[in-house]
């Protein structure tokens, strides 16, 4: 009797877990599969030739000054973007705490960016940043600043792009954290502040160290969805100038679908997916500490 | 109570849609078209339109895709064999790639079959660009959009510096120069310098007329003095280009000539300026000039960019396919897709028509561009060997590196990749 | 002295949030601008901040091409994902939650959905499109919310995750004494338990499916059956950008969502009061 008890409920949670598994299963297994196996190979997809190469591609690609670039590009506006929108997502969501008049409908103004077609926003962001009639030179000139190259100065480009993402994504950041803020007692400020707590020891003794699983889980996906940043930069700057705005998305689009070279294309893929694999170990490590 | 229905409702309709496929009635043959986007999807609507009225048996499915999109969508399904296109519209550049697999129908062996003959209405050699192996092999398309690259340029400006026509790259300069020195407003030189296909197509002009040429038997030449003489010119021209060049698009070109910004531009295409003598969209009607481009050591060369219409083999409709692939590229037709949406005809006829050459009055130019124009190389590494051209080209207007040093590393690069 | 200060704090606050709405309102306002003006003014060389002559045409022009049959298309691909994400991640989430699976497979299978995520997307649809024209999913709607699972999915279960794991033990274990089945603990306990939570989740990944892009071009090829996404795209074109249309396609576009989120606005910001801690 207790057996079979033991047994249903194990069925049951089998059952229910199974649905989820299948459908990630099936569009996974056969992609990444076919990723791993390509990229040992010298393969032209539309000739459909393949030749075994070892680990060729692997070597050549990682030698190669544009990959390097693609590389460090990437990492720069992963980080840049992802910390910028989850810090600026905790400063708006720290503004808004508490009651005012309006407060309903400034937070649906601030989530409408996340709502646009992201290629809508880059077509707008591409009319700001037009360097003879965009409205930012048109600003800076009347404040008698030299115009600046958004999209065609090497220093300045993948500056801009990142700026469109912090544009669109922060509030993302802001919604999750806002939400987490709004599940903290209300008692324990009014304790801290019989205490005698200033508002600043209250936010970054209480406050933050409560909301830091939201942070955290917030980081995380900001993190993987940068890494994979390909549209901004193909509507925006096509990668350049002179290479400046390339990322390892582009790269491998253009070895790929330029190219049609799909053993390169997939040995960046999967460097690209150990180095991301890696930096979600790390969160998911911290995220996932308590059920150990 | 009232919000379980309304979730039910959509669920149900949710359901009725998902499953809900293509239908496919009794008799009737469904072509699928894997076209373009903007102009040409208006063109290929109208043309289908016109066709499924005198043939009310055969219908049709245009996707409508981007050049980019359209390369992957083609090579995604042909390589699946999914048989899912019955008509593919190919860029040039890109025709030999796809030929290289086998992937498009010999319509010299359906012309054979059905006794007929390619019209030598049709210039020839636009017919040749659908020729595998290029010029004098077997026909798998025909030229659908007979896009040559053109110069545009403002004749009141010109005029003003006693131009009446622009004839070499050393005028394109004087003018340039003089211009600038007035202090106008006016944009001397446009051109598309973004990264990759565009900065190349743009500068090309400049290159083939300098007398230099991308491959000689073969063999990458990159590395030749005239080569080193045109990117030294187009450096030299590019300081009167607007100092945010490197992000300018076909769009930023367009939008700039159109609304009276810029006073020459290196490369349009007519596929692009259709509505150059539209008073609703332009502010430069009768303003503007389209030419042949300017020649310097050498006579100008135009650069043909044509897209071509062909028949994927895994196609289930090939007969149905192959006689309206013809009916797009007849006369009637293309006069009417010309007229009502400007994209450039490929038949001698058509560019003789009064009307046409009223509204479009650089239907001359096109026509000689076509008749004696040149492609663009035919070989599988062209994508590379423009991404390579173009990053370095880009570096060298940028200042990154210089006009000599750029062509070292393009030559050296190219060599690697035909390797 | 007091007083001054709560003034200048008021201000400083106002200030603040000020700057921040114009920031994020200025790029919608050019939007809204852009899609009232006539073709000529758009590309005019000094933009100019209101339109001349207002002009209703560029929504006249985006109906008239016949938007409906793919607003609706969007709309059913989008919940549908959505409802197929939300049911499957909260019955997996319940599972790794409160089931310790073999192999260390609750772990692995966290972090397996991640790596999906990473990948480039056009990657992930070559081999996926082999997949899906086996089994004849290629220019279905079914297909779309197959493959947008892709997003949805892993977003979902990372999220109600974070909420189920908040959840007390002891509502699940009173309801198992009454004898209670486990089918029945989790749609009459849990459930309700994490409703707010799940509305939250179902946002986001409204939004995601509703702007989907890439596989919605490649999977689907019958007009008929294409997403607004694709549709917005054919405004940007190689040669020229139809601005006008382009952003009064793209404004009202979002408007669904937007509704959407206003009448669940509630919810949301209560709905991530549980998670995660």
């Amino acid at each position: 009797m207790r057996n079979t008890d033991r047994l249903a409920h194990n069925a049951f949670f089998y059952a229910i877990f199974a649905p989820a598994l299948i459908i990630i299963l099936f569009l996974t297994t056969y992609p990444i599969g076919t990723i791993l196996r390509d990229s040992f190979y010298e393969y032209d997809f539309i000739r459909g030739t393949r030749f075994f190469v070892g680990f060729d591609n692997y070597r050549h690609i990682i030698g190669e000054e544009l990959f390097q670039r693609s590389f460090q590009n990437t990492v720069i506006f992963t980080f840049a973007a992802s910390f910028l929108e989850v810090f600026l997502g905790v400063l708006i969501a720290f503004l808004l705490y508490g009651e005012f008049r309006g407060k309903r409908a400034a937070s649906l103004v601030i989530i409408f960016p996340m709502i646009i077609s992201t290629m809508v926003i880059c077509a707008i962001w591409q009319i700001f940043y037009h360097y003879e009639i965009g409205l930012f030179n048109y600003l800076l000139g009347l404040v008698g600043a030299g115009p600046v190259g958004w999209l065609t100065d090497r220093q300045m480009a993948l500056f801009s792009v990142i700026l469109v993402d912090i544009w669109q994504w922060t509030p993302f950041a802001f919604l999750i954290i806002q939400a987490g803020m709004g599940s903290i007692p209300r008692e324990l400020f009014e304790a801290a502040r019989i205490d005698g707590a200033r508002s600043s020891q209250i936010a970054f003794r209480i406050t933050l160290p409560i909301l830091s699983g939201q942070i955290l889980l917030v980081l995380m996906l900001r993190t993987l969805d940068t890494f994979r940043l390909f549209d901004k930069v193909y509507a925006l700057t096509g990668g350049g100038p002179a290479n400046s705005t390339q990322t390892l998305s582009f790269f491998i689009y253009r070895e790929g679908f330029s190219f049609f070279n799909f053993g390169r294309a997939s040995a960046a893929s999967v460097i690209t997916l150990f180095f991301v694999a890696f930096l979600a170990l790390f969160y998911v490590r911290k995220l996932l500490r308590e059920d150990d | 109570m009232r919000r379980t229905c309304l979730v039910l409702v959509v669920l149900i309709l949710c359901a009725a849609a998902v499953f809900a496929g293509g239908k496919r009635e009794e008799g009737v043959t469904t072509l699928t078209i894997a076209g373009r986007d903007g102009a040409f999807g208006t063109a290929m609507d109208l043309a289908t339109q016109e066709y499924t009225r005198q043939n009310p048996n055969v219908r049709f499915e245009i996707l409508k895709l981007s050049g980019a999109e359209l390369m992957e969508q083609t090579v995604i399904e042909l390589r699946g064999g999914t048989g899912a296109f019955d008509v593919l519209l190919v860029d040039d550049p890109f025709l030999p790639r796809i030929q290289d697999a086998g992937w498009l129908v010999n319509l010299d062996d359906l012309y054979r079959e059905q006794g007929l003959e390619i019209d030598p209405d049709l210039v020839e050699n636009m017919v040749n660009v659908g020729r595998y192996p290029y010029p004098s092999g077997d026909l798998y398309a025909l030229p659908h959009v007979g896009n040559v690259a053109l110069f545009a340029y403002r004749h009141d400006i010109a005029s003003r510096y006693g131009y009446s026509a622009i004839d070499t790259w050393s005028d394109v300069l004087d003018i340039a120069r003089r211009i600038d020195a007035e202090g106008d407003d006016t944009v001397p030189v446009l051109f598309r310098g973004v990264q990759g296909n565009p900065i190349v197509t743009g500068f090309l002009p400049i290159f083939w007329a300098f007398g230099a040429d991308i491959l000689v038997d073969g063999k990458p030449a990159f590395d030749t003095p005239e080569a080193l003489a045109a990117v030294e010119f187009f450096l030299e021209l590019a300081e009167y280009a607007p100092a945010g060049v490197t992000a300018y698009q076909a769009t930023q070109v367009r939008d700039a000539l159109l609304s009276g910004a810029g006073a020459m531009a290196i490369e349009v295409w007519p596929g692009w300026i259709g509505d150059l003598e539209n008073p609703e969209q332009s502010d430069v009607v009768g303003k503007v000039s389209i030419a042949a481009h300017p020649g310097q050591v050498k006579g100008s060369s135009s650069m043909i960019g044509a897209w071509m219409v062909g028949i994927p083999r895994d196609s289930r409709n090939i007969d149905a396919a192959f006689d309206f692939i013809q009916y797009l590229t007849s006369a009637p037709v293309q006069e009417m897709m010309a007229d009502k949406t400007g994209i450039p005809p490929t038949r001698h006829s058509v560019h003789h028509i009064p009307r046409l050459q009223e509204k479009y009055p650089w239907y001359p130019a096109q026509l000689a561009g076509q008749i004696s124009g040149s492609v663009r190389p035919r070989t599988d590494y062209w994508p590379q060997i423009e991404t390579v051209f173009g990053d370095y080209l880009q570096r060298a207007l940028v200042g990154e590196v210089s006009a000599q040093e750029a062509l070292q590393q393009i030559q050296r690069r190219v060599t690697e990749v035909l390797r | 002295m007091y007083r001054f200060r709560f003034y200048l704090q008021r201000a400083l606050f106002w200030i603040a949030l000020v700057a921040f709405l114009v920031i994020i309102v200025a790029p919608i306002y050019w939007m809204v601008i852009t899609s009232l003006k006539n073709p000529r003014e758009v590309i005019s060389p000094i933009p100019t901040l209101f339109p001349h002559a207002p002009t209703l045409q560029n929504y006249g022009n985006v109906f008239s091409a016949g938007i409906w049959r793919n607003f609706y298309n969007t709309v059913v691909v989008a919940v549908s994902s959505t409802a197929t994400a939300i049911v499957l991640a909260f019955l997996a989430s319940y599972a790794l939650v409160r089931f310790r699976f073999p192999l260390k497979i609750n772990r692995l299978f966290l972090i397996w959905v991640l790596v999906v995520r990473i990948l480039p997307p056009i990657v992930l649809a070559v081999p996926l499109f082999t997949v899906f024209n086996q089994v004849r999913l290629i220019n279905t709607l079914a297909g779309l919310i197959i493959a947008f699972q892709i997003y949805t999915l892993p977003y979902s279960i990372w999220i109600i995750y974070g909420f189920l794991k908040s959840l007390p033990l002891e509502f699940e274990e009173a309801a198992m004494i009454d004898g209670a089945s486990p089918g029945r603990i989790l749609i009459c306990i849990v459930a309700p338990l994490v409703r707010t939570g799940v509305i939250a989740t179902s946002i986001f990944s409204l939004i995601l499916a509703w702007n989907e892009f890439l596989f919605a071009l490649l999977f689907v090829r019958t007009p008929r059956l294409l997403t607004l996404p694709v549709v917005i795209s054919r405004y940007i074109g190689e040669y020229s950008t139809q601005w006008g249309e382009l952003m009064a396609i793209g404004l009202m576009a979002s408007l669904p969502i937007l509704i959407f989120s206003n009448l669940v606005y509630r919810q949301l910001t209560q709905g991530f009061s549980m998670s995660l801690k």
